[in-house]
This record gives C-alpha cells, structure tokens and sequence, in this order.
C-alpha cells in the first residue's frame, strides 16, 4: 500500500511538473536580460518597464479586457438562461437544441471564424471589436450552459417548491432560492468563458477589424521579429490576474462556515 | 518571414475568402467601388508587425492632423482574408510579392492615382515593374530583403559564402530549413546554378533529388522560429528571411552571421496597397507621399531596420544599417537576386516533389 502511495505520488509530482514547467519557464524568462527567448543572460525588469511604455501591447491588453468582460457578461446571461430552459422544461425540439448547443464546442474554431465572417459580411456588419465580441459569445455560452448544466443536475427541486410551498413568488423563488444555489456553477462558467475568451486567438483572427487587436493577435505578430521578453512579462501578468481571480472565485463559492470543496 | 507558418490555415483562408465572395454574388461584390469622396481624417493601416515606427505615425499626425489606427499581421493570409470578407475598414494593407498578384487577380485592390501623391521619383527602378504588378498600378514598393541563411561561425568553423554547407553530410542534424516549398526550390536551384523560377522538368527534377537527399541532414522545418532556434545554438545552420536573422546576427556578431549565398537567393518584397473598398482617399495620399519623402522614409528604415527601396533616403539611413549588407546588399548580390514569381503549371510538379519530400 504504502509503496503504490509512493509511486502515486511520483506519478502526481510529475504530471504536475508537465503541466507547470513551461509555465514557470515563461516567467523566469520574463527576467531575462538578453533579447533572444531561449537564452539565459542574467535577471532584469527591463521587460516589465518596457512594457509599461508599449502602447502597442497596452491596447491590446486593453481590447482583451474589453471583449473578455464584455462576451463573459452576454454568455453567462443567455448561458444560464438556456442551461434552466434544458434542465427543467420539456419542449419540443428540446433534444436538437441541446445538441445544437454543443456544437460550438465541437465544431473546429477555424470553421465557426469563417462562417463567422460570411456571416458578418452579408450583414454588412463591420469589423471591429464588437464584431469579436459577438464571435466570442457564440462559443462562449455553450461553455457557460455546460456548467451550469451540470449544476443544475444535482439540483433539489423539492427546495424549490418548499419555497413556493411557504408562499414565495416565482420570481422570488429564482432570485432567492434558485440563483444562489447554482451561483457557483454560474460563477465557474463565468469564469471559464473569460479565460477561453482572453486566449482566443483562431476566431479573433478571422473577426477582428480596425483597432481590435487582441492580446493573441498582437504577441502572433510579433513572431514576425521573433517572441520579446516582453511577450513573457505580459504573460505573466495575465497568469497572475487570471490566479487571483480563480482564487477569489472559489473563495466566492465557499458558503460561509464550509470548508474547501470542489 | 513573409510566408506563412501555416499552410492549412492559409487554406483555409483562401476558402473562407472565396465562400464569402460567393455568397455576395450577384451583390455589390462586384462592381466598381462607389466613389468615397474625400473621407475622415483617420487612416486605418493594416500592416506587418514592427514594419511603423511610432515617432513617423506621430509626427504624421502632427503634420497632418490625421489619425492613424493600425492593426498588425504575422502572415499574408489574413490580409486576403480581411479585404475578401468585405467588411474590413482598411484604407492600406502592406502584402508580399505574391500576395499582391493574388489580390490583383481578385480584383480586390484600388488603383493608385500616381498623380495624387508626391515622391515617386524616388522609388529605385529596380524594385519597380515586377511581375507581380508589371506597371505598379497597385502597388510601391515598401520594404524588401532577401532569404538567405544564418549560422552559428563557433560550430561552423570558417567564414560561409554559398548555400554548400545547407546540403553538407558534414552538418547532418544542424541544419534548419523554412517550411515553404518555393523557398527550400529556390535554395537547391540556385545552389544548382539555375533561375529559382525555373520551369523545366529536367531541371526541377535535379532539385528535388537534391532536396530529397538534403532531407536526412535536416533537424527541422520552420518557418516561424527560425532565428531563436539559430540564436539558442540548437542547429548550427538556419535557413530564414533577412530581417530576423540579421538581428540576431547584429546582437551577438561574435557567434552569429548572414550570409547573402553568392551564387543568389530569393529576393521578396512588402508593397503598400489600397483595399479597393478603402475609404479615406485624401488621408491615404497624405500618408503615401510622407512615406516617401527620403527623411521620412529613412526613419522607417532607421526604426525597422530594414532596407527600402528609396534612393534619395540613403542620405539619411544609419551607416551601421546601410553598410551592414545583411540589409543593403551589394549591387552584385542583388542581381542575383530573384523574386519568386508565378510559375505555373510547374508549381504542381514541385507540388508533387515537395509532397514526397517531406513525406520521406
């Protein structure tokens, strides 16, 4: 027992160092002194300073907040809405649409940025960062619905009619008994679409028009002179907003007086 | 790197490009743009990455009051693809060679009015009236380079001059090849002392058996990454465009070169154009008789470090960048020099060969 603890734990270690290393590379290089991305030449926060005056990668930071905040608050809304109409109404087509939800997800993003872009010019609608806001929400509320889906499964209905039972309205149920029980599912798939929306860069590539560079966008152009530090120290950055706020999420789903779940 | 990494995305966006025109059929798609009138005072510039200094955008502005929003690419594709879908706001777009005659051919380009702007005199006759825009009706040239290779001088021991070392037993498992068939033809036919646009079976037969056999001795084909890798000692020889290799030689020249093969390489060049649904005309003209004032242009090239094609802005560029012929190659060099131009029925054969050779 005790050795195939061992051997588990080897196992985790290593899996855990696959995942994580090029990351931790990524950072220590941010504080590298020479130019070229691969070679260690001594620490600085050069990089960091030189990225505070590139108003090149600031803009598009900027645009990925943008479209990230954006496409997260539409998604979450009509993916919440459309997870609660699958789980608990029946309708007819219910099965298409729940499968047609799914497609987004299965469709290669390469495909869905080019219907996209048909879709966008026979409408006339013009590039621009809306446009890849739009783009995001279509594969973002699918993602959204999922987990909220999937929350919703282990839902106790019968809380639900003791509320309505004890005499509360409809919409008084939803908002205080519904929502904060599938809030975390909520939150996650939240969540979930902002990271998936701050890293795109197949759809946004196809939708994007004047002045919408992304932060993708704008570090797969600079291949063309070769990945900077400061491509590492912006992505640093990013990992540090995205950890504090995955923590904060998961403190915001702990129910006070429980302990770590999930 | 004028080429894209990715040949299956650029498919894929020829394809989307060519739905969304069909499906706009019968449409707008394709009549003669509206006249746009004189347009606002903004410019919207698609370009590749780093090829704008910010100072030379500010002081147009300046000069002109005209706004200037740009937005970068790291590959021809998406600029087809931005100006195919129709619904893309750009008044100039800065393609390669060959992309320009693909956007020519699909009619998506305006004509450039020679007589709205102002310096065109000074553009280099021998960048001018190429096949892929015989008359420069679309186009001026913008930057241009050439595909050579670096290498590491430690590991290779003695100064280089030719593609030899590329196809040396001697150098098996340190070499790095561009991913891009038209790149790694023209490197075995001019090694071979043949155009790189050469059309005879016989000919193209004998390259590609050169570049079967050059296949085992290869670490890796790249078209993305090619200078890091050099610059990070994990092949020795490495196969790339100018601008990256160049830099990467300038930051360490103790251990890094570029070498301009003597016996001629491809050259390739970045042109400005106006997307035919491109509305700002007056701003466009400003901003093309700016570009090509010498001190101006000398600025760009100061900033990019690369080489225009703007004779009267020698005067100004940097002696280091004039005289480094990693960018300004000599007049001889350059005349060996040749743009990979539209061959054809050949391409299929080379096609065919570049299959079997990266599926050996």
């Amino acid at each position: 027992m005790r050795r195939r603890g061992r051997w588990l734990g080897a196992y985790a270690w290593l899996v855990y160092l696959f995942l994580y290393a090029p990351i931790a590379i990524l950072v220590v290089f941010s504080f590298n002194k020479s130019t070229q991305t691969a070679v260690w030449a001594g620490g600085t926060l050069d990089w960091y300073r030189s990225l505070a005056r590139n108003e090149l990668i600031l803009a598009s930071v900027k645009n990925s907040l943008i479209v990230g905040v954006a496409s997260t608050i539409i998604a979450t809304v009509f993916g919440t809405l459309a997870a609660l109409a699958l789980g608990r109404y029946e309708f007819r087509g219910k099965g298409i649409t729940k499968n047609l939800l799914y497609l987004p997800i299965i469709i290669p993003e390469i495909v869905i940025g080019a219907a996209l872009v048909t879709f966008f010019g026979v409408l006339a609608l013009h590039l621009s960062l809306w446009t890849v806001t739009l783009a995001h929400v279509v594969f973002c509320v699918s993602f959204v619905a999922i987990v909220v889906r999937a929350r919703l499964s282990g839902f106790d209905r019968s809380l639900e009619e003791a509320a309505l039972d004890l005499g509360a309205r409809p919409v008084q149920t939803f908002f205080r008994v519904t929502l904060p029980l599938i809030a975390p599912g909520i939150v996650a798939g939240a969540l979930l679409s902002f990271t998936i929306s701050i890293d795109d860069y197949v759809v946004t590539s196809f939708v994007a028009g004047v002045g919408a560079t992304t932060l993708p966008l704008q570090i797969y152009s600079m291949l063309k002179v070769g990945v900077t530090p400061e491509v590492n120290a912006v992505s640093t950055l990013l990992l540090l907003v995205t950890v504090v706020l995955i923590v904060i999420a998961q403190r915001l789903q702990q129910p006070p007086g429980e302990g770590v779940r999930d | 790197m004028t080429r894209s990494p990715a040949r299956l995305r650029a498919g894929l966006f020829a394809a989307v490009a060519a739905v969304s025109v069909l499906s706009r059929c019968g449409g707008s798609g394709r009549n003669e743009p509206p006249d746009p009138g004189p347009g606002a005072k903004v410019l919207n510039v698609y370009i590749w990455s780093e090829y704008l200094p910010k100072e030379v955008l500010e002081e147009f502005t300046r000069r002109t009051g005209i706004t200037v929003h740009y937005d970068l690419y790291d590959s021809n594709e998406p600029v087809l693809e931005k100006l195919q879908s129709g619904v893309a706001d750009y008044d100039i777009v800065v393609p390669s060679d060959y992309m320009v005659r693909i956007l020519i051919e699909l009619g998506l380009l305006r004509p450039i009015e020679r007589a709205r702007l102002k310096g065109f005199e000074n553009l280099d006759p021998r960048f001018l009236d190429k096949q892929f825009d015989p008359k420069n009706a679309y186009s001026l040239p913008y930057v241009w380079g050439t595909t050579g290779y670096g290498y590491n001088r430690v590991k290779a021991g003695r100064a280089q001059d030719s593609w030899a070392p590329l196809f040396d037993p001697a150098n098996r498992g340190q070499i790095l090849m561009l991913d891009d068939m038209r790149e790694c033809f023209a490197a075995a036919l001019k090694f071979q002392g043949h155009s790189l646009n050469s059309t005879d079976p016989g000919i193209l037969r004998q390259a590609a058996d050169l570049l079967k056999r050059q296949k085992e001795l290869v670490k890796t084909f790249n078209s993305g990454d090619y200078a890091n890798i050099l610059a990070a000692g994990d092949v020795w020889f490495a196969h790339g465009y100018n601008g990256q290799l160049a830099k990467v030689a300038a930051a360490d020249p103790q251990r890094f070169a570029y070498v301009l093969p003597k016996e001629g390489a491809t050259l390739w060049m970045d042109s400005v154009c106006l997307p035919r649904r491109a509305r700002n005309v007056e701003s466009i003209y400003a901003f093309l008789s700016y570009i090509l004032e010498p001190e101006v242009n000398a600025r760009i090239v100061n900033g990019i470090s690369y080489a225009s094609a703007n004779i009267p802005a020698r005067k100004f560029i940097r002696p280091e960048i004039l005289n480094d012929p990693a960018i300004f190659p000599s007049d001889e060099a350059l005349a060996r020099c040749e743009l990979i131009e539209d061959i054809g029925d050949a391409t299929t054969i080379l096609d065919e060969y570049w299959t079997e050779i990266k599926a050996q």
